[in-house]
Formats: structure tokens, sequence, C-alpha cells
């Protein structure tokens, strides 16, 4: 008999989340991560000495607040502080700041469009609003299209009456969000560029389109919703950096009987009669497990660790067709001094947030078409946290930490993805070039520098082309069909191999969902 | 006194007169204001030159919807089908190849040329078009589903699909099978690009096909939704018209006199007449007025709304959900007249009725960039048409009138549609025909340039767009709102039926006949 009920491939937080609920619901589980620490994107590490960065990831906002009751991770450690703003630095004029008090940001906006600041309510109403019904779509294993059971079709008929429910308005809005741009869908209620630039980010990232790209809207609802613990609409940091809400489901999966080994990279999934039988790692060892579960995305899992052999033609077609195309990449400074932002100087409230290059939409867009043809923006879209503004722990004593998340950075330059180690630091270099336009004195207050790829992404991270969402949050790639039609819930062709990554439905961010929904349709099942 | 019809029709293109032909057959007084001078609208033929006929805006007639028409007999009076013309892909290089709707064995020999693994796919491609059909085909020759029923079983509906529809997609889908019609639902959201790399390898196929796609799109084959585009053309080309769409206007033109259909040209609307928020009627420019319970505008939903109803007539939101509906035109039409027959490099000696430019996807995209910032293309697509091949009597003995759709010009031109600016946009849309077909510039003997705000000017369009409002995925699926997608809208008595309705743009007169038994079932 197997040792293990469970064996989690990949110590991200999704396979920390499932292992959580999977060890608290009794089961033997086991955790097997490749690298020296856990939290996959999720990470906490001391790259430079004294200085804390969170290495990938760097915000926390779709954390589902019932993960942190069902799995007390309060208790288990996991602290989140919130956002308090967001500033937009402009070359010229003070820039923006959009504030958690909307008041305060009516106030800002006012000075580029009256108009927008008065219906600035009224959209963060109809944001909430969908918010509000995408939260189920969020919180439950996708409907099954095309199945003509009666559960499914109940369900799916419950979606429909619910979104009837909501009104003509808000049906239609809803087809909209699905299907626009983010310009143009929140150029339904604005006008003003230096409004629209910043608030039409958050739908490209992570994605390889561009703020006029039709679906895009849908993925500025997927940050939108940012929710941290029950209070709706906020984005925040966890202390201790990204890798504290790793460490606190490590924790809290730890304490109820799960093991975690790092430094074990599994090579191979064991495979007999189509059923798999535990995994094989690097160095020989083999461990055998009722069912195994990869956090890993579906092309790791399926054609490296298992295999194309084991699966049907179509299937594997379509693992293939699954989409990464990775667009971003992140650059990492120690400095010794906080800069001042021209615009804005001081190390005030309004940096202590996320800090947005985002001056106007035609500077995104262009710097999406130099990614169009092979190349990285020669002046990207940056989001800039400096979280030890906010949380002192994470560098020495009057020292910061800088997190700079960078788009463009397409994974197939033109040259091929294999020149990106040669560009590496021409990269960083434009980065820190695009940001000191706006806080000059940055290049000098530079004590260390680390610059990542989406080539360094997927030889690191083991994130397929460097995609940090485990395949783009594309319509085509989404629900139903996420990763592959008819394979949505968690299960795969080959029997008690599970997915519980970002590569499945509800999708990437430090969500969790995908953790918990294959962890309980699994027991559901019960394949353990 | 006012002149009383049971329906008024708004404006006398295509859809307007499919519209007031079906009304009069079933028995309605009817009258068409049109504000041109010709009938027709975007399919009105025009003599651009002396001796020389130009087809019409819009080129392809694949999609007539020949079944929601048969009640006109349109056979009667002139219309004449033939099977979906061969179309040339020309390549910038001189290369090319002939795709034959009607003929997938040849079109793939063609294809073998250039590609053996393209040739078998293109079979591949055409058999999944064709299961894809029965499905899609239904869903576009009736009214849309009433989706503020939907996820309930209310009478006739399920989940808001008439019973007749679901009972027929049904069937298709058992047909189709049902892992098949849930992949399907994959391919509408993707970008054309996507789609098309995973069937085939050759840029001249890729590019021929991603051009179709994104034809009057504010959109770049790498955008998402443009593949719901191409899905849908390949799904409803059925056939062709002789004549093109001067064709399809002429045959409307002859049944609406025969049906007894008034029609005033040169009379503009100037409002819709409301009483107690039900319509009256409607006033022209000129003063005139007419009585009508039934008002049908086969304009766009933006300037039937925000121009011909009074302010403060209609619900906020509704005019806020009209105000921001897209209609950004990016298409242009340059007319040219040449002195000797158009000769394509591609098949030299021979005489080719339709081509389109082709490209590698990347150049495609690189046609669309400058609309983003409100530029034109310097290397426009162009949408080839020379109806002098089929009607010779359209140009002089020996001679070719040639009609090319340009890509992309945007009506929001940076510094306006200037006298230059339009010039440019002639000279960069011949160079691009030059590349297909060396030495025609020097044939050139007229040429005539309109621009997207010079079809805003002359027809009347928003945006200068020729589809009303753009095919943009979510204004393909809702068209153009959720209270206005059945063809009735908030005002009582006041309908949609042109483009701008379910299920589009192009000449295939479906808006036009949808809305006019959605009257009939009203009244």
């Amino acid at each position: 008999m197997a040792r293990y009920d469970a064996i989690i491939v990949g110590a991200g937080h999704n396979g920390l989340v499932a292992a959580a609920y999977l060890a608290k619901a009794g089961r033997r589980v086991l955790v097997l991560e490749q690298r020296p620490v856990i939290g996959g994107a999720a990470v906490t590490e001391e790259v430079f000495p004294g200085f804390q960065f969170s290495v990938c990831s760097y915000v926390v906002s779709l954390f589902r607040p019932h993960i942190i009751r069902e799995l007390e991770l309060t208790k288990h450690g996991m602290q989140l502080i919130p956002l308090e703003c967001s500033f937009t630095p402009h070359l010229e004029g003070p820039g923006l700041v959009r504030w958690s008090d909307p008041n305060r940001t009516r106030r800002e906006v006012s000075r580029f469009s009256r108009k927008d600041a008065e219906i600035y309510p009224e959209f963060a109403l109809a944001m909430s609003k969908m918010s509000f019904f995408v939260k189920h779509i969020i919180d439950s294993p996708p409907p099954e299209i095309g199945s003509l059971h009666p559960n499914e079709i109940t369900k799916l008929m419950g979606l429909f009456g619910r979104l009837r429910d909501l009104g003509p308005d808000m049906m239609e809005l809803h087809a909209q969000l699905l299907t626009m741009s983010g310009v143009d869908f929140l150029r339904m209620w604005f006008e003003a560029d230096a409004l629209l630039a910043p608030m039409s980010c958050s739908g490209i990232i992570g994605t390889f389109l561009g703020v006029h790209s039709p679906g895009t809207a849908y993925v500025l609802l997927h940050h939108y919703m940012g929710e941290i613990d029950g209070a709706f609409r906020s984005w925040g940091f966890s202390k201790g950096g990204t890798g504290g809400v790793s460490q606190a489901i490590a924790n809290a999966a730890v304490h109820h009987g799960a093991a975690i080994r790092t430094d074990a990279r599994v090579a191979s999934v064991v495979i007999r009669n189509n059923r798999a039988k535990g995994v094989v790692l690097e160095n020989g060892e083999e461990i055998d497990a009722r069912v195994v579960i990869s956090n890993a995305d579906p092309r790791r899992t399926f054609l490296t660790m298992v295999g194309e052999n084991h699966f049907d033609a179509d299937f594997v077609t379509q693992v293939k067709r699954y989409k990464y195309r990775g667009s971003s990449g992140k650059v990492n400074l120690a400095l010794d001094r906080f800069p001042d932002f021209t615009c804005r100087p001081g190390d005030g409230v309004h940096v202590r947030g996320d800090i947005a290059v985002a001056p106007s939409l035609e500077y995104l867009e262009r710097a999406y078409d130099d990614a169009k043809y092979g190349e990285f923006s020669k002046r990207p879209y940056l989001n800039v946290v400096v979280p030890s503004l906010v949380d002192p722990s994470v560098a020495p004593p009057g020292k910061h930490v800088m997190s700079i998340f960078v788009q463009y950075a397409p994974y197939h330059l033109k040259g091929g993805a294999e020149t990106w180690p040669k560009r590496r630091e021409e990269f960083g270099d434009t980065v820190v070039d695009t940001l000191a336009e706006y806080a000059p004195g940055l290049k000098e207050s530079i004590l260390h520098r680390q610059v990542l790829t989406p080539w360094d992404l997927e030889h690191e991270m083991g994130l397929t082309e460097g995609n940090i969402f485990q395949g783009e949050l594309s319509l085509e790639q989404l629900l139903f069909l996420r990763p592959v039609q008819g394979w949505s819930r968690y299960r795969t062709p080959v029997r008690n191999l599970w997915l519980c990554g970002s590569g499945t439905h509800p999708g990437g961010g430090i969500m969790g969902a995908p953790g918990e929904l294959c962890a309980k349709s699994l027991m559901n099942e019960g394949a353990v | 006194m006012a002149s009383r019809y049971d329906v008024i029709v708004i404006g006398a293109g295509h859809n307007g007169l499919t519209t007031a032909c079906m009304l009069a057959r079933a028995g309605r007084r009817v009258l068409v204001i049109e504000k041109g001078k010709a009938v027709g609208g975007l399919c009105a033929p025009e003599e651009f030159h002396p001796g020389y006929h130009a087809p019409g805006i819009l080129h392809d007639t694949a999609q007539l919807r020949v079944s929601l028409l048969e009640d006109l007999h349109l056979d009667e009076h002139g219309l004449d089908l033939a099977p979906p013309e061969p179309t040339l892909f020309a390549a910038p290089d001189g290369g090319g190849l002939t795709i034959q709707p009607a003929d997938p064995g040849a079109t793939a020999a063609d294809i073998a040329r250039l590609s053996a693994g393209d040739a078998a796919r293109w079979l591949e491609y055409r058999a999944f078009i064709e299961s894809a059909r029965d499905l899609i085909e239904p869903l576009l020759n009736e009214a849309p589903p009433d989706l503020a029923s939907l996820g309930s079983f209310g009478p006739g509906a399920l989940g808001g699909l008439p019973l007749g529809i679901a009972a027929r997609l049904a069937k298709a889908a058992q047909r189709f099978g049902r892992r098949e019609l849930a992949g399907l639902l994959r391919i509408p959201p993707m970008c054309v690009a996507d789609w098309l790399n995973e069937w085939f390898e050759s840029d001249v196929v890729k590019g021929g096909l991603a051009h179709a796609a994104i034809q009057g799109t504010w959109a770049g084959p790498w955008s998402p939704g443009t593949a719901a585009n191409l899905l849908l053309l390949e799904c409803t080309t059925r056939h062709s018209v002789v004549g093109g769409a001067a064709g399809v206007a002429n045959a409307l033109q002859r049944a609406s006199r025969q049906y007894g259909v008034e029609i005033r040209t040169e009379a503009e609307v100037a409002r819709i007449r409301l009483e107690n928020g039900a319509v009256a009627g409607v006033a022209l420019t000129s003063g005139e007025e007419f009585d009508a319970r039934v008002v049908a505008s086969a304009i766009d939903p933006r300037s039937t709304f925000l121009r011909l109803v009074e302010p403060g007539q209609l619900p906020i939101a509704f005019e806020h959900r009209i105000g921001v509906l897209r209609s950004r035109g990016t298409s242009a039409k340059v007319h040219l007249a040449l002195n000797r027959r158009l000769e394509l490099a591609a098949k030299p000696g021979e005489r080719v009725a339709r081509a389109r430019t082709t490209g590698t996807l990347d150049d495609l995209e690189r046609a669309f960039d400058p609309v983003k910032y409100r530029g034109a293309s310097a290397r426009p697509l162009l949408d080839i048409f020379i109806p002098s091949v089929a009607s010779p009597e359209t140009a002089p003995d020996g001679c070719d009138v040639v009609s090319l759709l340009v890509h992309f010009a945007p009506f929001d031109l940076a510094g306006g549609w200037t006298p230059a600016a339009s010039r440019r946009l002639g000279d960069a849309a011949l160079a691009e025909l030059e590349r297909v077909a060396p030495g025609v510039s020097k044939a050139v003997v007229a040429r005539a340039v309109l621009t997207p705000a010079d079809l805003a000017e002359r027809f009347g369009l928003d945006g200068g767009h020729i589809h009303h409002i753009e095919p943009a995925l979510d204004q393909l699926v809702i068209r153009p709102t959720l209270d206005t997608m059945r063809f009735a809208t908030p005002v009582r008595g006041l309908f949609l039926c042109g483009s701008g309705s379910h299920p589009g743009g192009g000449v295939t007169c479906a808006p036009g006949a949808l809305a006019a038994a959605a009257i009939v079932a009203a009244s």
C-alpha cells in the first residue's frame, strides 16, 4: 500500500492550498518542490544580503477569503497590509493618485476631467456588482458546456438565471466585459487619457495583448476584484513578501500533518495501466501515492512529466495549442535610499501603494506594438512597489527593496527565446532608464539589481514560456476550456493524475482557488 | 395634412428596401425615404467617370440570405445567382493562389504549389466549415434569442431560444458531436491569427483568409475576436450575385416598384415624430411631414436614436448605451477607370473578377497598427473587385473598372481628411495595387477616392462605418443593444432594420428581412 494518499508536485501556493485541504481532511500528503524554497512564484527570497524580495508575484489581491478562514491562515502567520493608493507619475504636472478613499480619488481625477470624477462612483458600483457575479464563477468548478447531465444543465440554467436577475443593463455589461477591450470598456464611463491609461493596465497584466485588444476587459475585472479578507476591491502586501502567504499555507498544511520536501525535483509521473501510481524524482527515488496532483502547468505536466504516449492524439494537440506566450519580466532593486519622483517628491503615502508607469494609452499601446514583432518594449509599462516603505522588516534600516513588474517582455524574441540571457542586462537597463525619467535619482541609489526575463521565469521557476498565469487568460482558455476542453475539472485523461495550478479554472494570480477546488473535487469524487 | 402610411422606412439601402418590400407584400402601405439621389445605399452603382460604372461600396454578395427573401421572388425581378466566385489571394511578390469556394479540390491543388501540407489541411478546413455551417447558419437566419428570458423555461422558449431553433440546433449538434460543439465555442473569441496558425503554414493562405476577417473592423489579425468574423463569413458563403451588390440593389428596386412601395429620394428625415412616447411619423428637413404608426430605420442605430429622436424622449440609460456603441470606420473606397484590362501578375492573361491582397500575418497587423494612433496604413490591404469582367457594360470596350475596398483608413484621421490626405490614400492604394498588377498606374484614366469621412457624408454613416457598427464580438452577440436586438426599440412603433442589427453588416438583407417579420408580428 502506498505511503501517501496524495503527492503534490510543486509547492506553489496552489499546491500548498491543495495539500492543506487534503491534510486537514485527514489524508496523508507529500509536497515535492524542485527548488530549495517553497512558494513557487509566490516566494520571498533574500536575493542580496539583508534584502528580502517578493521575487516574482508582488501583491496579493485575489486570494479567496474563505480559504483564509477555512485553513485558519491568519493563525498560521498570514498577514496582509492593504495598499492605500495607486500612483501614476507624469513627466509634466503632478501625476495622478487613485486612493482607496473614493472622495480623494475624485478630487484627483477632476483635475483631468470633471465628468470622469462625477461618474467614478457609478463605475465602482457597476464593477462591484459584476465582481459579485463573477465570484460565483470563480468559487466553483466551471460548468461543463456540452454535457447533458442534469446536474450540469441545472447548474448552467442557474447561472443564466442569476445573470437574468441582475437585469438587462448588467447582462449586457457582462457580455461586454467578456469580449471588449479594457479601453473600450472603460470608455463607456471615462474620457480622460490620464485616467484611462493606468486603469486599463490591469487588463493587460500577464497577457500578450494590448490595452486596445478585445478580451482585456475581463482581465481588468480579474484584477479589479481584489478582495482582502472579505474587504472588496483592495490589493495588499503580504508581510514579509508574498512568500509569507505561501509560508502560512505551508504552516497550515504541516500543522495538519502534510510533509513538504524541497530540493526534490520530480522527473516523471509513474503510470501503470493508465493510472498514476506515484512519481520518480530526478535522483531516481520512486515514491508511491494513490493520486498525483500536479501544480505545474499543463504542458510540463502532460508532455514532460507524463509523456505524449499516454494520451490520445487529440488531447495532445489541444495541450500543445494551449497558449503561454509570457509577456512580462521582473526587475528587483536593492536601494540605498528612496529616490524622489519629480512630479511628487518624498516617500509619503502616495508611493506606498503601487506606482504605475502608464502615462498615456498611446504609450501603452506602443509598448505592445514592440512586443508583437518580437522586441521588448523600448518604453515598457512598469508596475512598481516598494514594500519596505510599508513593511520595514524586508530591508536594512533606511534602505529599500523595489520590485518592478515589466511589460512587455515577450518570451519569443525575434532572435529566439534563447537570446534572452544575452539581452538580460540590456533589458534591465531599459527598465531602469524608463523609471529614471520619472525618478532621476534612481540610478545613483541602486545597490543591487536582479533581472528576471521570461526565459528566467521558465528556467528558474518552471513556468512554461515564462507565463505568470500558467497560460494566457484569454477567453478561449478560460472556464470550461481551461486548460483543455472536456478536462476543466482538475481531472486528466490519466486516472489519479490531477491538476491544481493556475493552468486550471479560474486561472492565475495569488488566488488559491485552483488548489482549493482541485482538492475538494478530488475528495468529492472519492479519489482519496 | 400629412400623408398617412402604415410604415415609413428610413434609408433605401439594401436592408431598407428589403423591409419595405416584405411589408408591402404583407399588405402594408409603405414609404421609403432616401437622402441620396439613387436608391441602393452602399449597393448603389455609380457612374464615376463617363462610361465607367462603379459597383457600389460593398463587394461581397456571397452572404445574401436567399432563403429569407424567397417571398419577394427576386429572381423574377432580375436577381441572378451564380456559384460563389473564385477569389485570387494576390501576394505582394506577384504570386498567389485562387480560392474556389465551390471547389475545394481545385483549391487544394492550387495550394499544393505552395505547401503540400496546407493542401491537405484545406480539405479538412472546408469539411470543418461545412459541419459548423449547420450550427451557425440557423442562428444567423432567425431573430436572435430573447436573452431577457435566458435561463427560464418560458412558453415557446427553451432557455431563451425559440423551440424551433433549439430543436434544429440540437439535431445539428448531435451530428456535429457534443464535444466538437463545445470546441466550436473556443473559436469566436480567438484572434484569427492563432486560429489560422492552427490550420495552415503558408502566408499566402493565412494572409488572404485573415484579410477577410478584419475588413471593416477596428482590429488586426492578432486582435482577439477576429476568428469569429472569419467563421461567420465562411459559414454563410453560398453563392454570388451577377453584377455584384448593384445586382441586388437593382432587383430590390424593381421588386419594390411592383409591390407598390413608394420611394422618395433626395428627401432627408430631420426627426422621427413622437406622440406620447410612440411613433407618429417623420418630419423631413424640407418641413414636410408624414404620418405613420411604425417607422423602420435602416440607418445606423446611433444616427437613429441620437440624431433623429429628439433629446429627452429616450430613457437616459438607453441613450447612454446607444452612445457608447463603437462605429469607428476603417475602410475607404477607391474606384479606378482603366484604359485597358487589368492584368494581375499572379494570373497573366486571365480575367480575374475578385482578388484580395495577402501577406504575412504581421504584414496585415502592421496595416492596422497606424489606426490606433489615428493614422492611415502606409501599405493598405486591398479588396479588389473588377465588375467589368462579369458585366462588360460597366466599362468601355477593352477597358476595366477596378473597385477597391481599402483597409485601414480611420474615420478620425489625425489632421482630418483634407484633399491632400485623400490623395495620399488614393496613392497608397494604387501603389499597393501596382505590386500585384505591375504597370496598372499608367492605365488609370480616372479615379474616385471615398474616404471614411466621404462615406459618412454621402451615406449618412455614423463614423463612416460600412457595417454601421463594428463587427466586434460584443457588438455581434448583442447587436446593437440588449433592448433593441430583436428589432423593436423602447420607442413604441420604432424598429431597427439596418446593418447595425442582427446578424450584422454586408449584403445579406437579413436584418431587413428579420425586422420586417418582427414588425408584422408586432402589429
